[in-house]
């Protein structure tokens, strides 16, 4: 599980720093940009001038130049060294005593005049990296005094420290660390969290610092790592909070510092790399007699007692790319999102994009589809990335080159399935289902016929069940490249329907016929042939029509017909002139029969031409039918009811011409009635009826047609005439009339009997002969009696409803016209003036109230003015 | 648009306590990973953040050797709900609960809740042996085996808990009854000092669950997300209202108080 982050290159090597002295340890270092000052236990401090040098190869080197070494007479180790850059200033910590040194000349800065430069008393101390301050002439300083219990907060500037606060803490202090106001403290039992503005505090978690050195390391806005029990380095924030997962160091861990994304930690024997991001160990670096690990504006620099070294981050992307190559494809993609903020965010979209595409072709070449998916989808990857690793499949025309350096190490798809197919199978079907889902999005923009070509061929060849439905919808498939792929794969009814989206419906015809005529093979579609016929049916050219419709009609007249009876009735086809057409189907006479239908019977197109047309034909059907020689019973029967419908329910045909056809035709007798019926010559229909074919029911039903659109009386007197015809007793030859008349005779008593309704009664009474029995018209007359008995009391009904009606009216209107006439004591008669003492009263015209006895008065006086009779009372 | 999840800031936390090898890890990888594996014993403390609708939800998982015992109250500080995890087959991962993780909870908030939850139910419940993912039914089956063995490689592990509670892990009684959950759910409400009437009840909060074979696992992070809502709903209006912390800022704490349920 391991990944090369970090490479250690030495940068101080033992012999530049102390010769042969072998007693001399490095105590301290500090590093501000190029300058390396190091502390010493014979109370040195050496500056060192550092240079990277990049080698040829690209490797990193560095070389070290002594500038200067000074001692500083105190014969105690040089416990701390910090660097005040804007002040020019080092900050020594040496026997307990931090001062201030000058940090080229390394001279110690003597005391300003008006304060010391000197603090005494000094475990530890730290500088804040996050001042408060907002002077850039001056560093913030947390300090932990040898004094009991306490941390105190010092201005460092040029010349001079000042201490500007102190707080006491429950326990004696180890170490410190600062950020803002917050400090972070190791007590001797637990971390804490100390504000030294408010006061308030924030106890972390407990830890012996006498069973390990403790570790408080800022590493980051309000953030510290700490070394915590059972060897873990815990991360927590000012307010106490972890909030990332603590990392897994050895129990022995001497120092610590953050290089995003890891967290790097030295114990006796070991560098150990953590990320940051999954926690997990990455790399181990063997560095023994380790003393020193501090990181300085980014650089982690490492000490043994005699010599340093720089560990140098490889960069970032060989990082990942390092782990791309061994497969790890969680970690490079942990790694790279991780280090999202450490990175420009156009440079990083590049970088995420490109790391998920590679994620992406590692897992799609270990066939875990559904993730590599998920990363081509997030990787915005082209897509013909992906289709040129399948042989022929991109277009010829496609512009396409794969994107260098490549994504992957895939040759094609034969190198990535070394021969196995099921996996190249696989592969495909992987690549269907990807196109498919990705056809119709943006990523597709721009490569359309590259996407869409491809996935035709790729469903042509594993026969599947979307090509049609790829053709049938709007698609960007290249034709030309498209062809010849259907054709080596059989699928012609495919290729027809591309012909068709590329508006070259002659050409998917003519394949189409071929493949219905058996010249090609292509079982795709079952009924192709009515397919054809329906293509053809909407197709909005008329001259393809014509061409192709001899062609379906020699094939199956019936259907074939469809071409022109199921044309579509809309804007985008062409109305096909129906005279064309049946001039067209001259040849294909029952074609033309089923369109003349179609056009009378269902289109119900008003035009005589068709009617009688199609008459004709139907009677030449009849009549040829009636020509053979032993009948077909069945056929003719329909056949005649098909005439005869059309005869009875048509208004328009040439009904003399058709009679004509058929005068001397004794076979039609039925037909002719009817045409004679539509020439209203209506006692030639009855005669017909009644006496040549003896067909009273049809007779009767021909009276109740003819009158059918007509008024009651245009009814009537056609019964009235079918009566005649029945009584008449001169027109038949006497010698039937004794065994006709009475068949006759019955045929008049049924009609009477069933249509009694419909005569005029007394007419009728009046025509019978004199010598019928009552019995045997007993239902006619019954039902007339009852009729006019009926009428006469409905009559009544009405009169009296009418009476009652206009009653009501007239009630309405007076009630309308009359308001209610109030009387009082105090209203006075209009006639007498005087006041009402009685509720009778009368009123004159216009509602004023009078007394009776003035409008008596009034009457007797004037006897002209009489009409007050119809005045009401009112109370 | 990259994702960053790694990088987001959580819109709330629960956290998993319990006794050692009671399967804290197991229960939060059967709901993140929807399996059971292996586990080793967790160093420290592990956390997963589960995206839940629009929501970042981090769940700490805590290290349950006593010798990590101390980071406890940190993780828990902040902390939205506490699953208070034992094992159903040992009776002494119950007590370890109140004698020595509830007072970690103290640094909680104010209003978080506590869910408690028997883990293993499967050793002692035929209805948690049915799996509920069943496609995973086989493949647990195989493991099984070596679950228990894991069992023993812990608790000879060179730190071995103070008390005896591995040991009688291995022993498939069952122990812990709901009740006794419940009744301890009660003592927990009333060393918070809260009314039981206005809090949640206990047979709301008292989980029977099975990581191995995914019984219940679902219900309990699904239910305690569901409760927590009013929570993460505070925390997003403060954070709308200052996205820096600011100490002399008290008014978003007052407006986002939410009503006490």
């Amino acid at each position: 599980m391991s990944v090369k982050a970090f490479e250690l290159v030495p940068a101080v090597e033992r012999d530049l720093l102390m010769g042969d002295k072998a007693r001399i340890n490095i105590e301290c270092i500090e590093c501000c940009g190029k300058h390396l000052y190091m502390g010493t236990n014979d109370c040195f401090i050496h500056h060192f001038l550092l240079d990277e040098v990049t080698s040829s190869k690209g490797k990193l080197t560095y070389s070290a130049q002594k500038l200067l070494h000074k001692y500083l007479g105190l014969k105690k180790p040089v416990a701390e060294l910090r660097a005040a850059s804007a002040l020019e200033r080092l900050i020594v910590l040496c026997d307990g005593i931090v001062f201030l040194v000058d940090m080229v000349t390394l001279e110690t800065v003597p005391s300003a005049a008006g304060g010391g430069a000197k603090i005494r008393g000094v475990t530890a101390f730290c500088v804040n990296e996050n001042p408060v301050n907002g002077d850039p002439f001056c560093v913030e300083m947390g300090v932990i005094s040898s004094k009991k219990r306490t941390v105190q907060i010092y201005m460092v500037y040029e010349d001079r420290v000042q201490l500007v606060k102190e707080v006491t803490t429950p326990e004696q202090p180890c170490a410190v660390s600062v950020d803002g106001y917050f400090l972070c403290l190791a007590l001797a039992t637990q971390y804490m969290i100390l504000n030294y503005n408010t006061g308030a505090s924030q106890d972390l978690f407990p830890y012996n610092s006498e069973d390990r050195r403790p570790i408080v390391k800022r590493i980051g806005r309000e953030e510290f790592l700490l070394a915590a029990p059972g060897g873990l380095g815990m991360f927590a924030n000012a307010e106490g909070v972890s909030q990332r997962a603590p990392v897994n160091w050895s129990e022995s861990v001497i120092g610590a510092a953050v290089s995003f994304p890891y967290v790097v930690a030295l114990d006796e024997s070991f560098i150990t790399i953590h990320s940051m991001l999954d926690q997990q160990l990455k790399q181990t670096l063997s560095f023994r007699d380790g003393h020193i690990l501090q990181d300085f504006e980014g650089k982690v620099i490492l000490a043994s007692t005699k010599a340093v070294y720089v560990l140098v981050p490889l960069p970032l992307e060989r990082q990942i790319q390092d782990l791309l190559a061994s497969h790890r494809v969680e970690e490079a993609l942990i790694l790279t999102e991780g280090a999202q903020q450490n990175i420009p965010k156009d440079k990083f979209q590049i970088l995420h994009k490109r790391i998920l595409q590679q994620a992406g072709f590692i897992q799609f070449g270990q066939l875990q589809f559904l993730e590599a998916k998920e990363h081509f989808r997030k990787g915005q990857l082209d897509v013909r990335e992906l289709i040129s690793l399948y042989p022929l499949l991109l277009p010829a025309s496609s512009s396409f080159t794969r994107c260098h350096p490549p994504l992957h190490e895939f040759a094609d798809l034969n190198h990535l399935a070394q021969g196995d197919q099921e996996k190249v199978l696989r592969f495909k079907k992987f690549l269907i289902s990807y196109l498919g889902e990705v056809r119709s999005t943006e990523v597709a923009n721009g490569c359309r016929e590259d996407v869409d070509t491809a996935l035709l061929k790729l469903y042509a060849e594993q026969d599947h069940d979307s090509l049609l439905d790829l053709l049938a919808s709007d698609n960007a498939c290249l034709l030309a490249d498209s062809v010849p792929w259907l054709e080596k794969y059989h699928k012609y009814f495919a290729l027809g329907l591309l012909y068709h989206y590329n508006s070259q419906d002659s050409a998917a015809l003519q394949l189409w016929i071929r493949v219905v005529d058996a010249d090609l093979q292509d079982s795709t579609r079952s009924g192709l042939y009515e397919y054809i016929v329906d293509f053809l049916c909407s197709c909005s050219n008329p001259d393809l029509v014509w061409k192709y419709a001899d062609w379906a009609l020699a094939k199956d007249p019936t259907i074939g017909v469809h071409i022109f009876t199921k044309r579509p009735v809309s804007k985008d086809v062409t109305e096909l002139n129906p005279e064309d057409a049946i001039t067209y189907l001259g040849k294909h006479s029952q074609a033309l029969l089923l369109f003349l239908e179609h056009l009378v019977l269902e289109r119900k197109i008003k035009k005589e031409k068709f009617h009688t047309h199609l008459a004709v034909l139907y009677l030449e059907r009849v009549l040829s039918l009636l020509s053979e020689a032993p009948a077909d019973e069945e056929r003719l029967t329909r056949a005649r009811e098909r005439l005869q419908a059309l005869l009875r329910e048509s208004n328009l045909y040439r009904a003399q011409f058709l009679l004509g056809k058929m005068e001397n035709c004794e076979q039609l007798l039925l037909e002719r009635a009817t045409l004679h019926g539509k020439l209203e010559e209506n006692d030639k229909a009855l005669h017909i009826l009644v006496h040549k074919l003896k067909d009273f029911s049809s007779a009767e039903a021909f009276c109740v047609w003819a009158s059918s659109c007509r008024d009651s009386a245009y009814q009537q007197q056609l019964f009235h005439l079918l009566l005649e015809v029945y009584l008449d007793r001169n027109l038949p030859g006497k010698s039937q009339a004794a065994a006709g008349g009475g068949e006759l005779e019955m045929a008049a008593v049924d009609l009477l009997n069933r249509h009694g309704e419909v005569f005029d009664a007394v007419r009728v009474l009046r025509m019978l002969p004199e010598g019928w029995s009552l019995q045997l018209l007993r239902p006619f007359l019954g039902r007339a009696v009852r009729a006019s008995m009926h009428a006469g009391r409905t009559a009544q009904i009405a009169v009296g409803l009418a009476q009652s009606e206009n009653l009501q009216l007239l009630h309405d209107r007076l009630k309308d016209r009359k308001k209610p006439i109030f009387v009082s004591e105090k209203k006075g008669c209009h006639l007498c003036h005087n006041t009402f003492s009685e509720p009778d009263v009368v009123c004159l015209p216009g509602g004023a109230p009078v007394h009776t006895h003035c409008v008596a008065q009034r009457v007797r006086d004037s006897p002209t003015k009489r009409q007050l009779t119809n005045s009401s009372n009112h109370t | 648009m990259p994702e960053v999840s790694k990088m987001k800031k959580p819109d709330v936390k629960l956290v998993l306590l319990g006794d050692m090898n009671v399967g804290k890890t197991s229960l939060l990888h059967r709901y993140t990973e929807r399996k059971f594996k292996d586990t080793v014993s967790t160093v420290g403390g592990a956390f997963f953040l589960k995206q839940w609708g629009p929501y970042n939800i981090s769940i700490w998982d805590t290290a349950g050797r006593e010798q990590f015992h101390g980071l406890g109250s940190m993780y828990c500080r902040g902390a939205a709900a506490v699953i208070l995890t034992y094992d159903v087959s040992n009776w002494q991962s119950l007590a370890e609960l109140e004698e020595r993780f509830l007072s970690l909870t103290d640094t909680a908030n104010q209003d978080c809740i506590y869910a408690l939850v028997g883990n293993k139910a499967d050793l002692t419940d035929p209805r948690a042996q049915l799996s509920q993912d069943s496609d995973e039914a086989s493949k647990d089956r195989m493991d099984c085996g070596e679950e228990r063995t894991e069992t023993q490689v812990l608790s000879a592990c060179p730190t071995p808990p103070a008390s005896p509670a591995s040991l009688s892990g291995i022993t498939l009684g069952k122990q812990v009854t709901p009740e006794d959950a419940m009744a301890l759910y009660g003592r927990i409400l009333r060393y918070k000092g809260l009314e039981e009437k206005s809090s949640l009840p206990a047979e709301k909060m008292c989980f029977e669950t099975s990581a191995k074979t995914g019984y219940n696992v679902d219900n309990l992070f699904e239910a305690l997300f569901d409760l927590v809502l009013p929570s993460i709903l505070r925390n997003k209006n403060e954070n709308q209202q200052s996205p820096t912390v600011d100490l002399e800022e008290c008014r978003g704490a007052k407006r986002g108080r939410p009503g006490c349920c």
